[in-house]
């Protein structure tokens, strides 16, 4: 090796210190409050993960605009945990022990939330959840979780099969109904509500909660139809489509956890011309969705955790934050509408940001308890509607939004009793 | 027997698409002995070309297809000079590119991810969600069309090598890099064609699979599983054989998606993998490497 090569070596090995240590500078700012986020920003959940960080920094630079928290800037310390529960474990755990985060937010799907949620409540952390709704989370005996959509997975099939029997004219109310679903944590939840199976612990088996008879049982439809579909690289869907059209189902339920699975699986229902009664799936209220299926999404029915047009009453930086308040900025923002995937954790934000200016404090303790002292009548204000939660960290009174696509918009059509409703299309259209 | 028709014909549609994507991998992996794990991030600028094309000057994702593989065979050619050349004949290259692909792919994916962002994609032409019904059958156009293109595009492929002379250097640089040499091909420029040409292959497919398939970024891990089981079973290196393995497995897990449950469809193509590898690890067209 020259001695020029080596004095050259020196000189970038210099300048590169000189820059990392720059940026750890900057980064280890004491006066900022950070606040750890491992999310999904690679891998199969990439997409709601990306949401979900875009709902959290809408609602950080909100707060920051207001003036931060105690007087201090909030930064939102990300790492990509690639979809993957292994990177999620260990993210969680270096937030706390490494990088001494204040807070932490949670991150996205059942999948994910699972396996952390030991480890947060380990350290006594403050585990709020924008999406990981399966019971088995709740039933772990956590004290630190705070849900912020509607209820757990497995009680969503209350609200399927109270739209058909609640909305739909007698003639067009389904008998045969297909459930196909991934095999997906959250998916399957919501399918053994459905079915009525049991609600089991991984692990050791113990029972959670019996959910028979179902909730398509007790609507007196039958299931004539009912697979599952691998959680990855699944690519056959007009075979799975075909499977369906032939048990003559007029009832389609179809659960995913990622929007893509929702517009591949009903663009294929429509190439092998499967009418049913009604189309109900558990993804596909983002814009890529219409997108994927143009006018085809007619009519489609999907669960939803939020509408843009809902008139929830909000707050956020010591300020009135509404949801149109939420939607308005949004738009001038990204010059499109949120979604239900930057609503959550805009939401989950919102409770948070409440909870540190109600108590003065980053204490995590003095936060759980400011959140469990919650109730329906003092409840957190959010986007998604108000928050007060059970002592597993389920909410209190919340249900899941049934919304349709009608012409191109997604219409909130059930439970009517929570804001104004449009009518239902029912049946379906035909393709 | 017309529902089994029915399945058999559903797998063929989609293998012929998985025969197009697996083309590509194979024809470098036999010339340059490159294990290209980016090869789907390539089918994904594929992708990402039609979809664009389409949005935005409303230009169908067949005839999108040209344009794909120019930008993707450029893509190709930055690719090979930065990362590939200068170790071509190293000892260990195969071992290397491993690695070296895949950091290709992970720089590729960041790079789509910064400008297209997570978002769901699927260019949606009026034959996307259409279907021929021939009595109780029926075809559906958009897996009949990219199965039919990718079929004239692998016979042509076929041909080039067959009888042009650059195919016949490329066919003499994968059977022996040295023999080649000696008999004075231009390894070199073969090699820089070879990758230039799967990576347009890739390009191709990914115009076809941006109506078949609603991609992401990420997209791309599922698809380097099946792909590398494809070539595998045919043997690396082997069009052939990466056609055959295609057309098979996709009927085969068509069936077994049917008849046993559709969570045991996407078992075919690794459970395939690992018979292969143990009773005949060159694969059913490849031969033994030195």
């Amino acid at each position: 090796m020259t001695k020029k090569s080596i004095y050259y070596r020196l000189l970038t090995s210099t300048i590169f210190v000189f820059i990392i240590s720059f940026g750890v500078n900057n980064q280890a700012n004491a006066d900022t409050i950070k606040v750890g986020v491992s999310m999904p920003l690679t891998g199969n959940f990439a997409v709601p993960g990306t949401k979900h960080l875009e709902g959290y920094k809408t609602c950080v630079d909100v707060i920051n605009r207001s003036g931060g928290w105690l007087d201090r800037e909030v930064e939102l310390v990300v790492n990509d945990n690639r979809s993957d529960t292994e990177t999620a474990i260990s993210q969680y755990e270096r937030f706390i022990n490494v990088d001494k985060v204040d807070l932490t937010f949670g991150t996205f799907s059942s999948k994910l939330t699972f396996p952390i949620s030991p480890i947060l409540a380990k350290y006594n952390s403050i585990h709020p959840i924008p999406s990981g709704g399966a019971l088995r989370i709740f039933s772990q005996g956590h004290k630190n979780l705070f849900y912020f959509q509607a209820s757990a997975a497995e009680y969503v099939g209350s609200n399927m099969v109270g739209l058909l029997n609640e909305l739909v004219a007698s003639e067009d109310k389904p008998t045969r109904a297909a459930l196909v679903h991934a095999d997906d944590f959250f998916a399957n939840s919501i399918a053994t509500g459905l079915l009525g199976n049991e609600v089991r612990m991984p692990g050791s088996g113990d029972l959670v909660e019996d959910m028979a008879p179902g909730y398509i049982a007790s609507a007196g439809m039958e299931v004539v139809y009912h697979e599952q579909w691998p959680e990855e690289g699944f690519s056959d869907w007009l075979v799975l489509a075909n499977s369906i059209k032939r048990s003559k189902a007029d009832l389609v339920i179809a659960l995913m956890a990622s929007p893509e699975e929702a517009s591949q699986f009903a663009r294929a229902l429509k190439i092998v011309k499967h009418n049913p009664k009604h189309l109900i799936l558990s993804q596909g209220t983002q814009a890529e969705f219409l997108e994927a299926l143009g006018d085809s999404a007619e009519g489609i029915i999907i669960m939803s955790a939020y509408h843009a047009d809902a008139p929830y009453k909000g707050l956020l930086g010591g300020n009135q934050m509404n949801n149109s308040d939420f939607v308005a900025e949004y738009h001038i923002n990204n010059g499109k509408l949120p979604d239900e995937d930057v609503a959550i954790t805009y939401a989950l934000c919102q409770g948070i940001d409440q909870a540190v200016r109600a108590t003065g404090s980053l204490d995590n303790q003095k936060l759980m308890d400011w959140l469990h002292a919650r109730t329906p009548e003092d409840p957190v204000q959010t986007v998604l509607g108000n928050f007060s939660w059970d002592e597993r960290g389920l909410p209190l009174d919340k249900s899941f939004l049934m919304v349709q696509w009608q012409n191109d918009r997604l219409e909130f059509v059930y439970p009517t009793n929570e804001f104004q409703a449009q009518d239902i299309i029912s049946p379906k259209p035909e393709w | 027997m017309i529902y089994i028709l029915q399945i058999i014909i559903l797998g063929l549609c989609l293998g012929l698409v998985y025969a197009l994507m697996a083309t590509g991998l194979t024809l470098i992996f036999g010339v340059m002995r490159i294990v290209n794990l980016a090869h789907p991030i390539f089918i994904l600028c594929g992708a990402y070309v039609a979809y664009w094309l389409f949005v935005l000057y409303g230009l169908d994702p067949i005839l999108a297809i040209p344009i794909a593989a120019i930008v993707c065979g450029v893509l190709g050619a930055i690719v090979y000079k930065l990362v590939f050349e200068k170790d071509a004949g190293s000892q260990k290259y195969s071992e290397m590119t491993v690695l070296l692909t895949f950091g290709t792919a992970m720089i590729l994916d960041g790079t789509l991810s910064f400008f297209f962002k997570n978002t769901q994609r699927v260019t949606s032409p009026s034959y996307a969600t259409d279907a021929f019904f021939i009595g109780d059958i029926f075809l559906p156009t958009a897996q009949l069309y990219s199965g039919l293109v990718s079929l004239s595009l692998i016979v042509a492929l076929a041909l080039f090598l067959k009888f042009s002379t650059l195919g016949v250097a490329i066919r003499a640089t994968s059977l022996s890099r040295v023999n080649a040499e000696l008999v004075g091909i231009n390894v070199k420029f073969v090699c820089l064609f070879s990758f230039i040409l799967g990576c347009a292959l890739a390009g191709c497919a990914g115009s076809l699979v941006s109506f078949v398939f609603s991609f992401f970024p990420a997209k791309h891990f599922e698809w380097i599983a099946v792909l590398m089981s494809l070539v595998v079973l045919g043997g690396m290196g082997s069009i052939l054989g990466a056609v055959t393995a295609a057309i098979l497995l996709s009927v085969l897990a068509s069936l077994v998606g049917t008849f046993l449950a559709p969570s045991w469809s996407t078992m075919v193509f690794f459970l395939a993998l690992f018979v292969i590898l143990l009773i005949r690890p060159q694969g059913m067209f490849g031969k033994y490497l030195s």
